[in-house]
């Protein structure tokens, strides 16, 4: 009986297309950038913009393979800056403003799994409402002003660099992006996703609880948000109101792009990731070949609707291979 | 006459007439104003723009889809006008433009949703991202002033006691019921989002059907927009974003099914936008902070689903009780 | 001249499958006729041919002398042809009248409808086909077998010719079936066309004047039904005779004591039910769909509340919260719809057989990929899958194939299932396979396992079970042994009122 390996594996999934589309977008930016793109400052940026998406594509990524989706995560992100400036100022000693925060996230989480799963709104329609909710306590909190987020540890662990070149926050993210790779693959908790998102009513008479993941992975989504915003705001040294881009689709433009799709079941960590590389990587362009600003704000739609049309052309193959 | 008469009692009208009587009742107690004249003429300015959005957004919404650049395209309807006059264009040219100009928004979220096959819901979203962020770029993301008097005229008219903007709505509210309940596009359109595959094996063009109404929501969005330009005298990028949200949640108060093929008549639909916009006029007046006015948008969205869901499940209740199902 | 529709040569081939090969045959007016096969016959390909659907590759459709070419579903209908699937092709919240017109909805001037016609109309077919119809009530409301009427009375308004009937009795009532029989025989007597897929013989013979036999996308004999007989029938369908499948079981004899007792179980689908499952006993369940045998399992499965009433196994009262509540205590459920409840479509093999028993292929903290792919090559060789290999998506597998992957599921050796629940465990696998799974099922029951077996197959239920539990409207009517059990005595209980 034959056996998946490694490479069919690998040969299967969507990464070589993207990794070569990426390759040519760098080649057309260098070119028209004269160069600037390839510099290590560029490249730097790119890292760094990844850093805060990174952790919103994790739990994008997360949801959407077990067939559900959150569109609250970027208003997440921001109250959570928002609340730790707001403990922080309250003099309470850092860890405790961090769990707070979490614990306020977990809240949103919950919030959202309980309309989509105990009150059975559409996912996008339910996350969509909270988004707005969110946003506006954000909104109050901040009042249009930012918050100062000076304490040191935190504001240590968002700028510094090792020898003064390598961010800190680049690394660890990357190890979270990695250990969330392997926890998908590997893991009993990443199987369990596949299959509850391939046929939740089929998962449930197997004896899975789909329920239970949908919370677990709902709440796992806010929290990831809660520490980009965090970390966002320790880098800026301050709490702003906005300053995520693709708002709603922030996470999940870079995993569809990876071949994460809507409907569940499919797509993994290491095409999320390059989805991410490719999404930020494009924005950069943007700015190197000196377009305007407004451009970003043309472009996070657009991306949306290429990363959707890779999605589309990906279920025509599966189509068309039955 | 009868037979509507006993329809509206049993229907969602009464219960929305009762939450409307509450809500006013409820606000004009905390404030007096809320019954001042310039408040009434304030809620029907409101409901002309959230109607007339809504007008298209409920037809969509019939059909199984949605469009959430609703308020961007009319936006952009009103910004390019603004441009469009301010540039020197007679105002007439200038909307007959900006309605083309909706029409290609609709074709464009046709494409994307029919011939793509994207979720409508997403991929209007992000073609709401486009249009704002286009909006931006040909503005200079600053105010178009319109300084064409005869433009004004249109948002300043009154006929008796009713503004101009208020009269339109109420007329696209009356034709689009009209066309709902008594033409074959009407139907068919009802059938698309009632069962697409039916429709579609019936011999009836989805695509087609799903295509006018995306276009002609992109025209009565353009309307909108172009309604608010000539209120406010100018053309800018934060105008009516937004007002695809209020257009869904009154039109799903006002009794059309966020699943499609389901509608409780074009009455009842103006019930629910009188409702919201009673409500939201009701938070202004009571001085609420604008940023829980953000808050207040999702909390809406919520009670409309909520209210859906419970629609849904009595409907549900409705088929078990039914006669011939319980026949074997 | 009589009018007829002949398919002739029609061939039509998909990537790796020869669907349907060189099919003729004539369908004249006034008469039934039968389209016989097993599941993958090239039954449905042939209906899609026949709607518009799809287009054959080779071969020629002739209406009355002319040759025509079908290129969609609404040419199809436009060349007087309907084809009633097996999924109500309706808008639920819409009126029996807008239903009946869908499509082609008459409009006086300026595309404005014309009501009044619409509703004289309906109201003409309805008494017409002597229906208890309300014309202005939503299709939604009514039962699947006024469903079918709509759908029917939707082809009679459009005045088509030829009418296709998809299994149009699998989800009616024997009540319901005779309605519908009486409205083809009244649209036989007009003189229309009309194309019978059914599964089920005894059918076959109560309604159709010819019947055509497909095996494996080829045409392999033409009948006239007067004087065909059940045993040709199969034989041309299977290729062999299948008559002595059941003699030929080798069954277990050996049955011992109690497993699960069952006492006066009920919610809202399900009145008082009590029964006793023994170890190494196959107990069938019987009845008419909707009877409410589905929700007595999912009910002992923890899938469905209980609202009163005792389950106990080995004589120890069990309270399930969950599904994985009966998993752990042995119980297994191979639900009726595999595609929606039993797999994951889009996943492999290996990933639908290691479903229930995660927890055992942990090497670590990881899965280990080498456990689970040893235990589904157990699975694919001891019920002999056809795979090429273990990374095959579900999904492209013939249905026996998939019955089998979660019968392997349920069964492998890190499973310790006590109990297995089979709903319609044959329900669309070809005849071939259908045997297999009797034997499967018997197997089960010399290890130990008792077995509880769903069928609506009449036959199939009194022959393979040792005790045969008939249900009716969600209570037990009956319990018949095998030796006493006729078809006809437990029909008779099944339709009790």
């Amino acid at each position: 009986m034959e056996r998946s390996t490694w490479f069919s594996r690998f040969t299967r999934s969507k990464m070589i297309v993207l990794l070569v589309l990426y390759v040519i977008l760098a080649a057309i930016f260098t070119v028209v950038s004269k160069g600037q793109y390839l510099s290590w400052y560029n490249i730097r940026n790119i890292m760094n913009s990844m850093v805060v998406t990174a952790y919103l594509t994790c739990g994008a990524a997360f949801l959407m393979i077990a067939g559900n989706v959150d569109l609250s995560t970027a208003q997440v992100a921001l109250l959570s800056g928002a609340m730790l400036g707001t403990f922080l100022q309250m003099h309470l000693p850092w860890p405790i403003a961090i769990l707070g925060v979490f614990v306020i996230a977990a809240a949103v989480g919950t919030l959202n799994a309980v309309l989509i799963n105990e009150i059975k709104f559409q996912p996008f329609v339910a996350t969509m409402a909270v988004s707005y909710i969110v946003q506006g306590l954000m909104l109050v909190r901040l009042e249009g002003f930012s918050i100062d987020v000076d304490s040191p540890p935190i504001v240590w662990f968002g700028t510094y660099r090792i020898k003064g070149v390598l961010p800190v926050s680049i690394i660890f993210t990357f190890i979270i992006f990695a250990i969330y790779g392997v926890i998908l693959v590997k893991s009993k908790f990443g199987k369990m996703l596949y299959l509850v998102g391939g046929n939740p009513t089929a998962a449930k008479l197997a004896g899975l609880n789909p329920k239970k993941i949908s919370y677990i992975l709902f709440i796992n989504n806010a929290v990831l948000g809660s520490f980009a915003g965090m970390l966002q705001a320790a880098r800026l040294k301050a709490a702003t109101a906005n300053g995520i881009a693709n708002g709603m689709f922030a996470g999940m433009t870079g995993a569809i792009l990876g071949g994460v799709s809507f409907g569940g079941g499919s797509g993994g960590m290491g095409g999320a990731f390059v989805g991410l590389v490719l999404l930020n990587g494009f924005n950069a362009g943007l700015s190197t070949v000196g377009l305007s600003p407004y451009w970003q704000t043309v472009a996070s739609g657009a991306l949306l609707l290429i990363a959707l049309t890779f999605d589309y052309f990906n279920n025509k193959r599966l189509a068309s291979a039955k | 006459m009868k037979k509507t008469l006993i329809k509206f009692s049993k229907g969602k009208g009464v219960t929305l007439v009762i939450v409307i009587a509450v809500v006013v009742i409820f606000f004009s107690i905390l404030k007096k104003e809320y019954l001042s004249w310039d408040n009434i003429r304030g809620i029907m300015y409101a409901m002309s723009l959230t109607g007339t959005i809504t007008c298209g957004m409920a037809c969509l919404m019939m059909s199984g889809s949605i469009d959430l650049a609703s308020g961007a395209e009319g936006m952009m309807g009103g910004l390019v006008c603004a441009m469009l006059i301010a540039r020197g264009m007679a105002f007439p040219l200038a909307i007959v433009l900006c309605l083309l100009m909706g029409a290609v928004f609709g074709l464009i979220n046709a494409f994307l949703s029919n011939v793509m096959n994207f979720m409508p819901f997403i991929a209007t979203m992000a073609m709401s991202s486009v249009w704002q962020g286009v909006g931006a770029i040909i503005s200079g993301n600053s105010t178009i002033m319109i300084t064409d008097r005869a433009f004004w005229k249109i948002g300043a008219t009154n006929l008796w006691i009713f503004p101009l903007p208020f009269i339109v709505m109420v007329v696209l509210l009356l034709v689009y019921g009209w066309l709902i309940s008594n033409t074959k596009i009407g139907r068919q359109l009802l059938l698309c989002g009632g069962n697409r595959n039916a429709a579609r094996l019936a011999g009836i063009n989805f695509n087609k059907i799903s295509t006018i109404f995306f276009v002609n929501n992109g025209v009565i969005a353009c309307i909108g927009g172009i309604i608010l330009a000539s209120r406010m005298h100018n053309g800018t990028v934060g105008n009516v974003v937004g007002a695809e949200m209020d257009g869904m949640v009154a039109a799903i108060i006002g009794g059309v099914s966020f699943l499609g093929g389901g509608s409780s008549g074009m009455g009842v639909l103006f019930l629910g936008i009188l409702m919201l916009t009673c409500f939201k006029s009701g938070l202004y007046i009571i001085n609420l902070n604008a940023y829980w006015m953000v808050c207040a948008n999702g909390v809406l969205l919520v009670i409309a689903l909520i209210v859906d869901f419970l629609r849904e499940r009595a409907r549900l209740r409705s088929l078990k009780a039914a006669p011939h199902s319980q026949k074997s | 001249m009589a009018q007829y529709i002949e398919f002739s040569g029609i061939g039509k081939a998909y990537p790796g499958v020869q669907a349907l090969k060189d099919i003729s045959f004539r369908a004249s007016e006034g008469r039934v006729v039968a389209l016989l096969g097993e599941n993958g016959a090239g039954k449905s390909t042939l209906l899609k041919i026949l709607s518009g659907d799809t287009q054959p590759d080779e071969g020629k459709i002739i209406i009355n002398g002319e040759e025509n070419r079908i290129a969609s579903p609404y040419d199809a209908i436009t060349k007087g042809i309907s084809v009633i699937y097996q999924e109500r092709q309706l808008a639920p919240s819409m009126s029996v009248i807008e239903n009946v017109f869908a499509g082609d909805l008459p409009t006086k001037r300026f595309g404005v409808l014309d009501k009044k016609k619409m509703l004289q109309t309906t109201q003409e077919i309805i008494d017409k086909f002597g229906l208890p119809i309300d014309p202005e009530d939503p299709v939604g409301r009514l039962s699947v077998a006024y469903q079918q009427m709509v759908e029917i009375m939707k082809a009679y308004r459009r005045d088509s010719k030829i009418i296709a009937f998809d299994e149009p009795t699998a989800p009616l009532t024997d009540t319901e079936i005779a309605i519908l029989f009486r409205l083809i025989n009244q649209l036989r007597e007009e003189g229309k066309i009309i194309i019978y897929v059914s599964h089920r013989l005894a059918e076959i013979f109560q309604i159709t004047d010819e019947i055509v036999v497909l095996k494996d996308g080829r045409m392999v004999k033409t009948m006239v039904t007067a004087e065909s007989n059940e045993s040709d029938l199969i034989r041309a369908m299977v290729g062999r005779d299948i008559g002595d499948t059941y003699s030929n079981l080798s069954r277990n004899e050996n049955i011992g004591e109690v497993l699960l007792e069952v006492n006066n179980l009920n919610n809202d689908m399900v009145h008082d039910v009590s029964f006793k499952l023994h170890k190494g006993e196959i107990v069938g369940f019987a009845g008419l769909i909707g009877a409410g045998r589905s929700e007595v399992v999912r009910a002992i499965f923890g899938a469905d509340p209980i609202l009163s009433g005792e389950i106990k196994i080995d004589g120890e009262i069990c309270k399930f919260s969950s599904e994985k509540d009966a998993i752990d205590r042995g119980i297994a459920l191979c639900p009726e719809d595999r595609k929606d409840q039993g797999l994951v479509m889009w996943r492999d093999i290996t990933d639908n057989i290691s479903m229930p028993v995660l927890d055992k292929l942990m090497s670590g903290l990881f899965i280990s990929r080498k456990k689970s792919e040893d235990l589904a090559e157990r699975a694919v060789e001891k019920y002999s899958i056809k795979t090429p290999s273990l990374d095959k998506i579900v999904s492209e597998l013939s249905g026996g194939n998939q019955q089998k992957v979660i019968l392997g599921r349920w069964t492998s050796d890190l499973m310790d299932t006590r109990i297995l629940i089979l709903d319609e465990p044959t329900k669309g696998i070809d005849v071939g396979t259908k045997a297999e799974v009797y034997q499967m099922c018997c197997d089960f029951a010399k290890q130990g396992i008792g077995v509880i077996f769903i069928s609506s197959e009449l036959t199939e239920v009194i022959n393979v079970a040792d005790n045969i539990i008939v249900m009716h409207n969600g209570h037990i009517t009956g319990e018949v042994r095998r030796a006493e059990a006729t078809e006809e005595n437990v029909l008779a209980l099944a339709m009790l009122d």
